[in-house]
């Protein structure tokens, strides 16, 4: 019983050294974040914040582009995460139920992709968009973003699919639903942890990613929050009030999909998607 | 029998059109903006696109000549490899150690799971500049940390030290891609039967015959997976490094990815760049095929 009671004190003592480890260049982003400016580069730091302020937030907000910085972000987000759903999920559908040459020449295709060099796709890209005139323009960024999105997307939703029985749609088929319909009030409702996972991870994607927002926008106005907030990083000062406190809200979207979709997540990691 | 046949070309044409509507998206898109710049760069690899010439030139293989001849990028690739090999070892022994804590049920769980789990969520630019100035050498509270525990007497260089920078760079990394590691094993190991451990136990199996017999055999496949993600996108990680270090200092940690990001954005030779992705994309190829081939940890990635 001692034996057991032992092992217990040094799996919690390593979880808390875990969590500590873990949690404390969070807690002292945000820490540094609601702090006065001035307290920045004046060490020795207290590990409790002593005196608040809104300051880096008010300046964030209100002197900066930080504002454009999240609404690029978000619209770019936003359109990469509905392209790479309704494709992916028109794709898993089409792959599990019709038959067709060239199945496994896409299976391979969606995997080779994850292979891609980012910057592979970003010396050609940033050519073909230059003489299109996409750079610097939210389409871009967005079909760059579902490059990643959409096959990662199209294989979670085809090992989704699998797993979805055909029979449902059959019994509604012979009750004289149209294939249609069936995709709507039947595939859809069962596939939703799927298309949520999905989306999910093209939104964490597009939200996250500073190398393509830094190669294809080199206007200040069209950063994104990755290229915005690192771009308080100046040859002369770095702003770390700023970063700190932009970096702490950049966060909270991610913290919102962690608390809710936690078990989700999980899942359908498990089941499908990346197996 | 007429009816019947044309109701059949119909159903073929209407099944068609389905197949058309439902994979024919994303078979564009892929063409559009994955296939079809990666012929575009492979191509460009044999020509010279610089900046003050408005002609694209055939050059042949010049541009991997030049690669090749380049003490430069032999020494970036040398650094990839390190960086890769080191981060991967490394993310894969933490996610495992942390993920074999963490499986069991303990009170706190759902907390001290976010906590764990939202680094590989949080966008690497925020983690790049998290640890700049969580290690910086002037400001840095982790040497403060180190000083006031009598560990060291000097702050450490992290990030601006000669040996230290390329290991700083890993460790940074390491605290958001281990976690992915972590979330892959909790995956795994959730779906490992409770009964197998009561058997065992019963059987009178310690805690590390069952580890050995039981958790090892059934992680085999998620550890081959995690081995092969992870060499692959460190390998071609970019943002991470390129936010703590921009590959300095001196170029200690310029691996191909930033090497290749220079010549391109920096010094504009298109051409050449094009060649050095196609470098890396030839190396991953190859790594991930013999890896397919000796491991076959394809039934865990085949479909149906």
């Amino acid at each position: 019983m001692t034996r057991r009671r032992l092992q217990t004190i040094v799996i919690y003592v390593g979880i808390i050294f875990v969590v500590l480890v873990m949690g404390f260049p969070l807690y002292w982003m945000v820490k540094t974040s609601v702090e006065p400016p001035t307290t920045l580069f004046s060490p020795p730091y207290s590990y409790i914040p002593t005196t608040f302020s809104g300051e880096n937030y008010r300046l964030l907000l209100f002197e900066t582009y930080f504002p454009t910085f999240l609404k690029n972000s978000v619209i770019v987000a936003f359109f990469c995460t509905l392209i790479s759903a309704v494709v992916s999920v028109l794709a898993g559908y089409g792959l599990t139920r019709f038959e067709f040459p060239g199945k496994k020449l896409i299976a391979r295709g969606t995997l080779f992709s994850y292979m891609f060099p980012p910057l592979m796709l970003g010396i050609p890209l940033y050519i073909i968009f230059d003489s299109l005139g996409l750079r610097n323009t939210y389409v871009g960024l967005v079909l760059a973003h579902a490059s990643i999105g959409i096959p990662l997307g199209t294989w979670i939703m085809w090992q989704y699919f699998q797993i979805v029985p055909k029979s449902l749609e059959e019994a509604a088929w012979v009750s004289g639903a149209s294939r249609m319909r069936t995709l709507r009030e039947v595939v859809l409702p069962i596939a939703t942890p799927g298309i949520i996972t999905v989306s999910t991870f093209a939104f964490a994607f597009s939200w996250n990613d500073y190398t393509y927002a830094k190669i294809f926008q080199d206007d200040i106005t069209m950063f994104t929050v990755t290229t915005g907030i690192n771009s308080f990083v100046e040859r002369t000062a770095v702003h770390w009030g700023l970063i700190q406190a932009g970096a702490t809200l950049i966060t909270i979207p991610t913290l919102i999909i962690i608390v809710f979709l936690q078990r989700q997540l999980l899942e359908s990691m498990a089941v499908g998607g990346l197996k | 029998m007429k009816r019947l046949w044309s109701s059949a070309i119909e159903r073929i044409s209407v099944e068609k059109l389905w197949i058309l509507f439902t994979v024919g998206p994303v078979i564009a898109l892929l063409l559009a903006i994955g296939f079809i710049p990666m012929g575009y760069a492979i191509w460009l690899s044999f020509h010279s696109k610089d900046p003050f010439m408005p002609t694209v030139d055939f050059v042949g293989l010049k541009n991997y000549i030049t690669l090749f001849t380049n003490p430069k990028f032999l020494a970036s690739l040398g650094r990839s490899l390190q960086y890769t090999i080191v981060s991967v070892v490394f993310q894969t022994l933490m996610g495992l150690g942390i993920a074999l804590l963490f499986v069991r049920p303990f009170r706190g769980k759902l907390f001290a799971r976010t906590v764990v789990f939202l680094p590989y969520l949080i966008p690497t630019a925020v983690v790049g500049l998290m640890f700049s100035w969580l290690l910086s050498t002037q400001y840095g509270v982790v040497n403060q940390l180190l000083r006031q525990l009598g560990l060291i007497r000097f702050p450490i260089t992290f990030f601006d030290g000669l040996k230290s920078a390329m290991y700083s760079v890993i460790m940074a990394g390491s605290w958001k891609f281990g976690m992915f590691c972590t979330l892959m094993f909790i995956a795994r190991l959730q779906a490992i039967p409770k009964n197998l451990y009561e058997t065992a136990q019963i059987s009178g199996a310690g805690a590390f015959q069952c580890f050995r017999d039981i958790t090892l055999p059934h992680l085999k496949s998620t550890l081959l997976l995690i081995v092969l993600l992870r060499g692959i996108w460190m390998f071609n990680k970019f943002d991470m490094i390129w936010i703590l270090t921009k590959g300095g200092p001196l170029r200690v940690t310029e691996t191909l990815a930033i090497f290749s990001y220079r010549i391109a954005f920096e010094e504009r030779s298109f051409g050449l760049a094009a060649a050095a992705s196609v470098v890396i994309l030839v190396i991953l190829v190859i790594f991930a095929t013999s890896y397919f081939w000796y491991f076959k940890p394809s039934k865990e990635v085949e479909v149906e």
